[in-house]
């Protein structure tokens, strides 16, 4: 690509997306760089998706400033991604008399109008399966769910559709110096850019370092979890925190936007991009989810996956410009709450390369994103208004989660499409309910061939290598046919 | 809107439960039956078992199960029933209806019997709570099964086989038949879970080591399985530490249990049992709730398509009788039972009792109990997890007041193979 761009983002994570679709909204030329086949594949991937509310920011920190900047963009971001966060309330647990000023805290922090302390039986009331140990609870009205994946994505379908480039499966592996400009290096190649920003998450400070900037290498801290089958709908209504002890916010209990229930994270440090989970480590999520529901049942777990914190260690973002290349911002350390921060960090970035000197004229023409419908969520109507003009929408692919291959196919072919099984399963939720692709998996990886023109043993999971389907049988192989 | 359909019996899963049952209702005197199917192609998945050891039981003939399969869409194809495939039901209400999409549109269909017959499904590595990456290269036996035999693709080269069921079993000796090399099975208890025939044929004639005692603690390798880590167990099956080792393998299959499919049955609010995991039901596996009925392994998880035939027929007919309700007694399962089915009996006149017993054990003596008595014993010599015990229920002398039996199964226990 001769071209040379405006703005380069390295990064399709939820932070990368929002400052694409920020910028999207000004007349400017942007490229977004990912490193994994698809958007969302790293930290972005496995978190808790809390919006949390006002309650919970952390004072005198960038990461708290950046968090009330973006909770001021919620009601634009649900219009024009044309998505919803399920506003849920939370409910911190506290355990004895001494949690009590923490409450209190949480209060005083968010004056959110009727957010109040509650008695037990109060309490009770709201999340009648919570623990009768509590002493108390804060309860918040504005705290809100978010699919991870469908934030990201829908950001990125939105920053696209006004005119994002979006290069997928791109490494970048440093800068080079082009008079006033920056190229960006990738394995393939170089790309031109006046502006470079840098919100790799876990791979932030190793590009920053590469760019010679001065910065201590991230700590990754992981969080395991575990997610209940959607039969536990109903065990709670609200985002249950307890009060935390240390750094993290603590083993959460959360309902989800699909009905499922969410039991985690616990914190410990991980080597390197280590995201596989521990026995030790599921065991600690698991009481810690029985502390706040002791009945929790943990039986009905269909799943468990583990996410990574991109730490640094004074536990702030850190958003500066690299000291050699003046128009090269650096994003590390971007941990929680990084989700509910995006569209504040967009702006935030926004200001920062303004106030450079990149030019921001808003344009006129800016597209709102219609997602796509869900078949679970429609009406028998409109299912079957759907069925006669395609009949695709006639074919269930997953059972648990009622996907049609209407929309699995629209997934594959949207743009940024799912070009991963993985891509697939955070679009359209295939392989993601109860049988965890013990049925859909018989289908998906033959349909996403056909559709896309692949070859099936080329079919991934998530990365480059890793292969769904193996060598052919020996009929196959033979020429025989197997009908 | 919806098109609006009347039937006289619907049937949900085309299964070998469902196409069995379906033909009985129809040979019964049903009007009208409707077989929903959401695979393209009935018969569930005896397609995809292409070995043989269906149909001894019934028709005392070896059948692989796509001509298991066959001979039942044959006979549906003589009859009125209306097999809809590539049908998926989606809504079940407690007054009947059955809400469904094909490719055609959205249906409704109301019934004055519905028959469930949706099956199981395979345990997850998520259920099992395996720790480690989330690589390609995990599958459930039943999925590697359909790859090999209807896709024609291996699921891996070198591969490592968690459970001794017999999907897991089946599938040791069909990958290595298919030259990739099955390292090991290894199974959490003690004794074999699937069929001895099944370990004799597919495990020790093809010198496939089998590991009793032992499971996988940990899956390696970020985007595809490098290996895994097995370690031994103790009886409560908790890994022993110092125990563990690495086995390199791109593969790794999960064979450890089913678990009967029943959103459907829960949305109409059918009463289920915790042992089964399914409905309720009785002789004519007439479900608690007036005018449903379960069969096959929707209400409990069968070793044998035969019995799962046998079962479905009477479920059948019963659709189309439609007995009233009345009083039945009810069977509990007692020391040495992990499940018996039907858990109801309206006379016991007629029809089977299956029992599946906890543990192997040999010298087995079969107990039925009303309150502090036994009323019933047989003795047999040896009984297996993997074996239902079946029973003729005309056999038993039923007492006459209803009420609550227990049954219970003693005997001594055995290990491995045996």
């Amino acid at each position: 690509m001769n071209e040379e761009f405006d703005v380069i983002i390295i990064g399709g994570g939820v932070v990368g997306c929002a400052i694409a679709w920020y910028l999207a909204h000004f007349d400017l030329q942007i490229l977004l760089l990912e490193k994994e086949l698809d958007v969302c594949s790293g930290v972005s991937k496995a978190n808790t998706g809390i919006i949390h509310s006002r309650s919970y920011w952390t004072p005198h920190t960038l990461k708290g400033e950046l968090h009330l900047r973006s909770l001021s963009w919620i009601e634009q971001a649900e219009k024009e991604l044309d998505i919803e966060f399920l506003k849920t309330g939370a409910l911190t647990m506290a355990f004895s008399r001494d949690d009590l000023e923490f409450l209190q805290t949480l209060k005083e922090r968010g004056k959110i109008e009727g957010a109040q302390i509650l008695a037990p039986r109060e309490a009770h009331t709201l999340e009648p399966m919570i623990s009768d140990k509590i002493f108390a609870a804060y309860y918040d009205p504005e705290t809100r769910v978010a699919s991870p994946f469908e934030l990201n994505i829908a950001l990125a379908e939105s920053a696209f559709l006004n005119g994002v480039h979006f290069i997928l499966g791109q490494e970048v592996v440093g800068f080079e110096e082009e008079k006033s400009i920056v190229g960006v290096l990738t394995e393939n190649g170089k790309y031109l850019s006046r502006w470079v920003v840098n919100c790799a998450g876990l791979s932030s400070s190793y590009l920053a370092q590469k760019s010679g900037d001065n910065i201590p290498s991230l700590r990754p801290l992981r969080g395991e979890y575990l997610v209940l089958d959607r039969e536990c709908r109903g065990l709670v209504h609200h985002v249950l925190y307890p009060v935390p002890v240390g750094e993290t916010k603590g083993i959460l209990v959360s309902p989800t936007t699909d009905g499922n229930i969410l039991v985690g994270p616990n914190l410990e440090p991980a080597e390197d991009e280590d995201t596989s989970t521990t026995k030790e480590g599921l065991k600690e999520v698991e009481e810690g989810g029985k502390k706040l529901i002791p009945s929790l049942p943990v039986s009905q777990t269909i799943a468990t996956f583990s996410g990574l914190r991109p730490t640094l260690p004074d536990r702030d973002f850190h958003i500066f410009f690299s000291s050699r290349f003046p128009s090269l911002l650096h994003l590390v350390g971007i941990e929680s709450p990084g989700l509910t921060a995006s569209f504040g960090i967009a702006e935030y970035v926004g200001d920062l390369l303004h106030k450079r000197g990149l030019k921001l004229r808003e344009r006129s023409d800016f597209v709102i994103r219609s997602s796509f419908p869900v078949f679970r969520k429609l009406p028998w109507e409109e299912r079957e208004r759907l069925i006669q003009e395609d009949d695709n929408w006639g074919k269930i692919v997953c059972r648990c989660e009622e996907v049609t291959v209407a929309e699995v196919k629209h997934a594959l072919l949207s743009s940024p499409g799912a070009s991963t099984l993985d891509g697939l399963k955070r679009r359209v939720r295939v392989m993601m309910g109860r049988c965890q692709g013990g049925f859909c998996g018989m289908r998906l990886p033959f349909l996403m061939a056909e559709t896309l023109g692949l070859e099936e043993r080329r079919i991934v999971k998530s990365g480059r290598n890793s292969f769904y389907l193996g060598e052919e049988t020996k009929e196959v192989r033979s020429g025989a046919s197997l009908y | 809107m919806p098109r609006s359909i009347r039937g006289d019996v619907v049937v949900i899963g085309g299964g070998p439960a469902g196409m069995a049952a379906a033909l009985s209702s129809w040979e019964a005197g049903a009007k009208s039956v409707f077989l929903l199917e959401r695979n393209e192609y009935l018969g569930g998945i005896l397609p995809q078992c292409i070995h043989p050891g269906f149909g001894l039981q019934i028709w005392g003939e070896e059948l692989t199960g796509p001509e298991y399969a066959e001979i039942f869409i044959e006979n549906l194809n003589r009859t009125g029933v209306e097999a809809m495939t590539d049908t998926a039901a989606l809504e079940l209400t407690p007054e009947r209806i059955v809400k469904a999409v094909n490719p055609q549109g959205a249906w409704e269909i109301k019934a004055n019997s519905i028959i469930l017959s949706m099956g199981c499904r395979e345990r997850t590595r998520g259920m099992l709570q395996i720790p480690g990456y989330r690589p390609a290269g995990i599958f459930t036996a039943g999925l590697a099964q359909y790859l090999v035999n209807i896709a024609g693709y291996l699921p891996g080269k070198d591969i490592v086989i968690l459970g001794s069921g017999d999907i897991g079993l089946i599938m040791a000796r069909r990958l290595t038949l298919e030259g990739a090399r099955v390292k090991m099975v290894v199974e959490i208890k003690n004794s074999l879970s699937g069929l001895v025939r099944n370990y004799v044929q597919c495990i020790q004639d093809f010198n496939i080591p089998l590991l009793f005692s032992h499971t996988v603690t940990e899956v390696r390798g970020k985007e595809r399985v490098e290996a895994v880590v097995i370690s031994e167990v103790d009886e409560e099956g908790n890994p022993l530490s110092g125990g563990e080792r690495e086995v390199e393998c791109d593969t790794l299959l999960l064979s450890v249990g089913l678990i009967p499919e029943n959103e459907l049955s829960r949305q109409a609010k059918i009463p289920l049992s915790p042992q089964t995991g399914g409905p309720w039901v009785d002789e004519d596996f007439s479900t608690d709730l007036e005018g449903f009925f379960a069969c096959g392994n929707v209400a409990s998880v069968f070793d044998l398509v035969d019995y799962v035939t046998l079962v479905a027929e009477r479920a059948g007919r019963a659709a189309v009788l439609a007995r009233p309700p009345q009083e039945k007694h009810i069977l509990r399962a007692g020391e040495g039972v992990h499940t018996v089915i039907p858990q109801r009996i309206r006379e016991g006149k007629d029809g089977f009792l299956f029992i599946r017993p906890q543990k192997s054990m040999k010298g087995v003596t079969v107990s039925f109990w009303e309150r502090e008595k036994i009323f019933y014993q047989k003795k047999i010599s040896i009984c297996r997890p993997s074996e239902m015990i079946k029973l003729d229920l005309a056999q038993i002398p039923w007492p006459q007041e209803k009420g609550e039996i227990k049954v219970e199964i003693k005997g001594t226990e055995i290990q491995g193979i045996s």
